[in-house]
Order: structure tokens, then sequence, then C-alpha cells
């Protein structure tokens, strides 16, 4: 066949550079809608779930039983149950109806009843929902803070730069597991020279993000994977009982936490049992409500490539964070890992969060470039920052984020870098050298910074945690170095955890160490003028961008 | 009376039902004992002279002076079983009965050192532990540290994990 100029034209377009499969819906290759999901059903007896979605309990694997025992509020499971699932769908995208009167009937349903209600709804219909059952009042949103050199000195600079563009969370990792205590110091502290208040964590295996949390290096945790069937579950090294236990362990030392889970995990990793990726995401959710754990991150997260390649995916994903909602999980909202080589299909992804507006849109929004994300390249990265803010701007809608100017980033990534080095001199840790300061002030990634020592770090990192050292001795040194706001700052939200208020749902912390959550400030949606209404000050801020043209400047 | 003096009040009884003490009536009819609600969250702004650390620090009096002083440690930015009742509640005002229940959980575990935590952690993981071995930790819990609801909650785990096949096999 003589071949199409145009259809060369479409064949190098980065779009088809992405990978596509049809649905296999017998493997649980499907995003949702599966022939194979079970259908919804549920028998009580005593107040007892004894029949689950067609299984009998004789018959349960252990999430079964767990949901059936924790997640489900019994007493009018039944009369849900045999409600029309096309009449809950209508309500729940119905501005008259309100977000209380859908929770009392979400709540006591069954996975297989909320994938199908859910299963009713086009994406337009499932934003309305989200507007209206997103559990916090005013959107916000969360970034990475990561690069390949594990620079902790980069990290801080970044993490103050994120906090002044309007992250209220922000999440590090590591590229070298033992390094994991400096870049947890790195985003703490160098976030609060941003803007005091922000919450931080660093992922990183179960146990021990939850020892730098008891000791003060984090402020919240995150990556608390919970999966859809039972052998995933237990490839995962836990069970929901084990995750429960673990999410009271971090309430026992007043740390927020939320859970990790995604569609196209259990299908990426086997076992999905011949169920719609969302049925199992579904499972995953009740497990979390069970556990009492406030929130979730979800919306396939890692797992993106597998519902970013089956028709409908997408949609999927939008409709695994309205089932966190309906469920009254925060929830943050994923947009993170890279899915396509296509620029319009990763803002198309994204507009289904940005639009209605979610706990946290991103979870997170890489606040370095592409190369420098070790959470394996995020949907939006530094360089998109004028791009979001630009969108925020086109459609009056508040993504979390603002413009910033030149002058006052540099000075706050030059001050979070000498904070670090002030700290790690105070501390007896490896010297940060002026060098390193100089280069994070202006650094736009890790190629533009000097290589450290890691064999020094590692070592040191040893010695330091082997002392027990912990956020407050952090407090003392950044005082003894100068920097008495900066320890202000540490210490505060070190004190949060004594008063627990950032343990409710969809909690964030102003600048002025407020909690702002779904208790203080829940959704009130209820149609055009109602719930979140950007005020004159924040549209001003979303607005001013440095390039705008205005008439002063042509006359 | 006034708020704060309520809110007084209101705590003493909380912990008084906390530590097992029956006699928690009032002889003021006008302060029967009343469930902290979404109304005085945060907890931090509106009740700060209520909230105590488990060292017996009052959050309002805490500075950062003390801290650089070392009249603070880090054993006193720790929260207490009462205020982790007292965010229970709350949480029940706002029909959420799942996160009450975890708050009361680990309002129990304030009391078990951090490595022994995790330990009891990393026991709970699949093929870890036998089913004695979890059943001796939850007599731990219950015997050591008074974790009543832990216990069950891991004895009902044991079981889960006997009928499933996901205890250790030696």
């Amino acid at each position: 066949m003589k071949k199409s100029k145009r259809f060369e034209v479409l064949a190098n377009r980065p779009v088809n550079q992405d990978g596509f499969v049809t649905e296999w819906p017998e493997v649980g290759l499907i995003a949702m809608n599966s022939p194979f999901d079970p259908k919804p059903s549920i028998k009580i007896k005593d107040g007892k779930i004894v029949e689950l979605d067609g299984k009998a309990r004789a018959e349960f694997d252990m999430l079964d039983t767990y949901i059936a025992d924790y997640a489900i509020k019994v007493e009018n499971a039944e009369k849900v149950m045999s409600m029309d699932s096309l009449e809950i769908a209508r309500k729940m995208c119905d501005i008259n109806v309100p977000r209380k009167e859908i929770l009392d009937l979400t709540l006591s349903m069954t996975p297989a009843k909320i994938v199908e209600v859910v299963g009713k709804m086009n994406v337009l219909e499932m934003m309305m929902a989200v507007t209206k059952m997103r559990a916090r009042l005013i959107p916000s949103n969360q970034c990475h803070v990561t690069n390949v050199k594990d620079s902790f000195v980069q990290i801080a600079a970044d993490a103050a730069e994120a906090a002044l563009r309007g992250f209220d969370e922000q999440e590090t990792t590591v590229g070298v597991a033992r390094l994991a205590p400096f870049n947890a110091m790195g985003i703490f502290i160098g976030s609060q020279v941003g803007r005091p208040g922000i919450l931080t964590q660093c992922a990183v295996e179960e146990a021990t993000e939850l020892i730098m949390g008891m000791r003060g290096f984090t402020t919240y945790a995150e990556t608390v994977s919970v999966y859809g069937t039972e052998p995933v579950f237990m490839d995962g090294d836990d069970t929901p009982y084990s995750k429960t236990f673990l999410a009271s362990c971090y309430a026992s030392r007043g740390l927020k936490m939320r859970f990790t889970s995604g569609t196209g995990s259990e299908v990426q990793m086997g076992y999905a049992e011949g169920k719609s990726m969302l049925y199992l995401e579904a499972r995953c959710l009740y497990v979390t409500k069970g556990a009492g754990v406030q929130g979730i991150q979800n919306g396939s997260v890692s797992c993106v490539g597998v519902p970013g390649g089956v028709p409908g995916g997408i949609r999927a994903i939008l409709a695994e964070n309205l089932i966190a909602m309906a469920l009254d999980l925060e929830c943050a909202s994923s947009n993170d890992q890279t899915f396509t080589h296509s620029d319009l299909r990763r803002c198309a992804r994204s507009l289904m969060q940005m639009v209605p507006g979610t706990d946290f849109i991103c979870s997170g929004y890489s606040s370095t470039p592409n190369y420098d994300n070790m959470f394996a390249g995020s949907n939006w990265d530094a360089e998109d920052y004028d791009d979001w803010n630009i969108i925020q701007r086109d459609l009056k809608i508040d993504g979390g984020l603002q413009p910033v100017d030149e002058e006052t980033v540099v000075a706050a990534r030059n001050k979070a870098a000498r904070v670090m080095q002030g700290l790690f001199r105070e501390l007896g840790l490896p010297e940060v050298t002026d060098e390193e300061v100089e280069c994070a002030t202006y650094a736009h990634g890790s190629q533009d910074m000097p290589d450290r020592d890691q064999a020094a770090d590692i070592k040191a990192i040893e010695e330091m945690m082997a002392k027990k050292i912990t956020g407050v001795d952090f407090v003392k040194a950044l005082n003894k170095a100068g920097f008495p706001d900066v320890a202000d700052s540490i210490f505060k939200m070190l004190k949060q955890r004594i008063a627990g208020d950032y343990l409710h749902t969809s909690a964030i912390v102003d600048e002025n160490f407020h909690v702002i959550s779904a208790v203080n400030y829940p959704n009130n949606y209820r149609g055009p003028q109602t719930g979140y209404q950007i005020s004159e000050d924040r549209w001003e801020q979303i607005k001013s961008i440095h390039n705008a043209v205005s008439p002063e400047d042509v006359k | 009376m006034n708020q704060e003096l309520l809110m007084k009040q209101i705590v003493e009884e909380v912990m008084k039902a906390m530590s097992g003490n029956s006699s928690i009536t009032t002889k003021d009819d006008n302060c029967k004992l009343q469930k902290i609600t979404a109304d005085n969250y945060p907890l931090g702004d509106k009740m700060a002279d209520n909230i105590f650390t488990p060292t017996g620090k009052k959050l309002s009096d805490m500075t950062l002076q003390q801290v650089l002083d070392g009249q603070l440690t880090a054993e006193d930015m720790r929260i207490s079983p009462e205020t982790l009742e007292l965010q229970a509640q709350v949480a029940e005002s706002v029909d959420r009965d799942a996160l009450a229940a975890n708050l009361r959980r680990a309002a129990e575990l304030i009391a078990v050192p951090d490595d022994r935590l995790l330990e009891i952690y990393n026991a709970l993981r699949p093929y870890r532990s036998t089913k004695e071995e979890l059943y001796e930790i939850a007599e731990e819990l219950e015997k050591t540290y008074g974790c009543s609801i832990n216990a069950t909650f891991v004895k009902e785990a044991a079981e889960v994990y006997s009928k499933r096949g996901r205890l250790r096999r030696d």
C-alpha cells in the first residue's frame, strides 16, 4: 500500500508513542463495568454481614471479612442496597441533594454497589459529584521534592520555593534508602522557610517511615499501601489488620497519615482475580474506611500506565477518586506519575480533578525537572509551573498554586540552603559547603548541584539515628545557628502532634499554624455561588502574572 | 459559667471516665457530662488550656524558649490518651465513627514504647507469627499496657490469619 503522508505525520505524534491495549476482562484488564464484577448483594443476620456481593461468609477471603466487619454501616444497609443504583447516581451529581444525604447512602453500601452507582455516570457528572463530595471546602495541592543525587540542600531549596508557589503538603523520597533522614530534614525545614505550616513526609518502607515520624523528622505519612485482592496484599507484605494497627500507631504519636491505593495495581501484580480495576480499587477504599484512616491517596498513582492504556481508564481514575470522597475520606487525587508522551493527554487527564478541585489535586506535582523526580517522573513538573498558573487564570479555578516573583524565590532558596548549612554545623553533621548553598540558590535541578560524599553522609546518619536525635534537637540547633524564626516554625509543627487537630479528615495547616480540615471547613457546595468561592484577594493572586500587558504598558 | 471553665470541667470528666473512675457525675446539675464536638475544634486553638501532654505539660504554656532552656524535651512533644479521646468525640460529632475508633485504639497505644510498637506491627505482617505468638502479644498488650481494644483486635487477626493460612509455618 502506498503510504499516506497524513498518517505518517500522525504516527509520529507523541500520543502514538504511548502504549494502548484492548480490554481483556477475564484477567482484569478492564477499567470498570466488567461483566465479571460481582453483583451487589448483602445479607445481615444479628447485626453481622453474612453475605457480601454474592459471597457467603464461609467463602469470605481476608478482605471480605475485614470489609464486612469494619467498613459498612449495617443499620440501613439492606434498605440502601435495595435502592436503584441509577437513582443514587442521579442524587450524587444533583446539586439539590446535600453531601450528608449522599453519605447516608454510600456509607451503607457494598463495594460492588458503589462501583455500580458510579458506573452509571459520565465524567462530567462525576466532576459535578466531586465538587460536592470533596471533604474539605478549600481545594489544595501537594508536590514531590526529590532529586537523583539525594541532595538534601537542593531538596530544602526546592521545598522553600514549592511552599511559596502554594503547595500545602510536600513529599520526598530517596534514591539511596539510607539517606532518608537527611532528605526528610531537608524537606521539613526547607518548606518552613518558604511558608510556615507546610506538612511534609518522606516515602520509604513502612517501619522506617514510622520511626522518622515518631522522631519528628516528618509531620505526616502517606506511603501506606493497600490492595484489592488478598494475594496482592500479601505480596505487599501486609494485611488489612497490620495496616489498621499501623494506622493506630501513627495516631498514637499524633501524626497525620493516609493510605495509598489505585486502579491497576492488582492486574499489574498478576492477581486481579478477573475483576475490573475499579471494583478492586473500591475494596481498597473500604479497607481504608474500615481502618478509620482519615484519607487516601488514590487515582491509580504509580500504576497509571495500566488504566491509561485501556478504554475508559481515565474515567475510572476519576471514578475511584469519587468513591473515596463518597466514603467521606480525604482524597489526594494522584495526577502524579508520568503516563503519556502527549501534553494534550496529560492535561486532559488532570482537568478531571483540577476543575472540580480535590483535597490535593496532585499527589504530587513534581517541584523539580522530570529527571529529578524519584517517583518515576510526574505528570506535572517544575517546567510546567507557568502552564498550571495560566490554566488557573484561564478557567478561573483554584488549583492551589500562584505565580511568584524571581527575587522572592531566589531569596527563599538561598535562606533554606543556609539554614541547612547552619543546622548541619550545629548538629556536627557533614559540612554543607558555600558552593552547595550557592548552587542550590540558583539551581533548576541536580545537574546544577555539586556531588556530596554519600559514604560520609550515610555514616553520619547512622550515628545520628543511633543517638536518637529528634525534631527537638533541630529546634535547638536552628536557634543556635541564628535562625530563631525557623526554629520556632519547627517547634510549632512538632506542637501540632500534641493537640492532634490535624489527625482529622483533610487537614492542612495555614501560615499561622491553624488547622483547616473537613471538620471546621466542611464542603458545603449546593450549586452556583455556594461552596468554595475564590475570594477577591485570591483571584488577584492567581491572575497576577508578570508577563500580562496592561493599558499602562501600551500608552 | 464561662466557656473556658465549662471546657475544663468536661475534660476532667473525660479524664476520670478514662481512668476507670465511675463517680463522674458532678454536683452542678447545670454542668452534666457533655461530649466535645466540632464546635470545640480545633482543640489546639479553642481548648489549649485543657490540652496536656502525657508528661503533664499544658499546651498553652509551651514555648520555644522552654525548648531552648531544656525544660521541654522530645518526651513532652507527644499526644496524650485524654486528648485522643477528645478528638475521637469530635470525629463522632461529625459522623466519622471509624476514625473515632482508630483514635481510641491509638489512645491505648500511647503507652507502648516506640520500639515495641514497631515489633508488634511487624509481627502482624503476613507469615511472621504463629497463632500462639499473636495471642501472647494480645496478652502483653492487655496486661502490660492496658490496651484492651487492641488486644481483642490482635486476637481477631490471629483467627483470620489462621483461617486464611497467613500464619508463620515453622
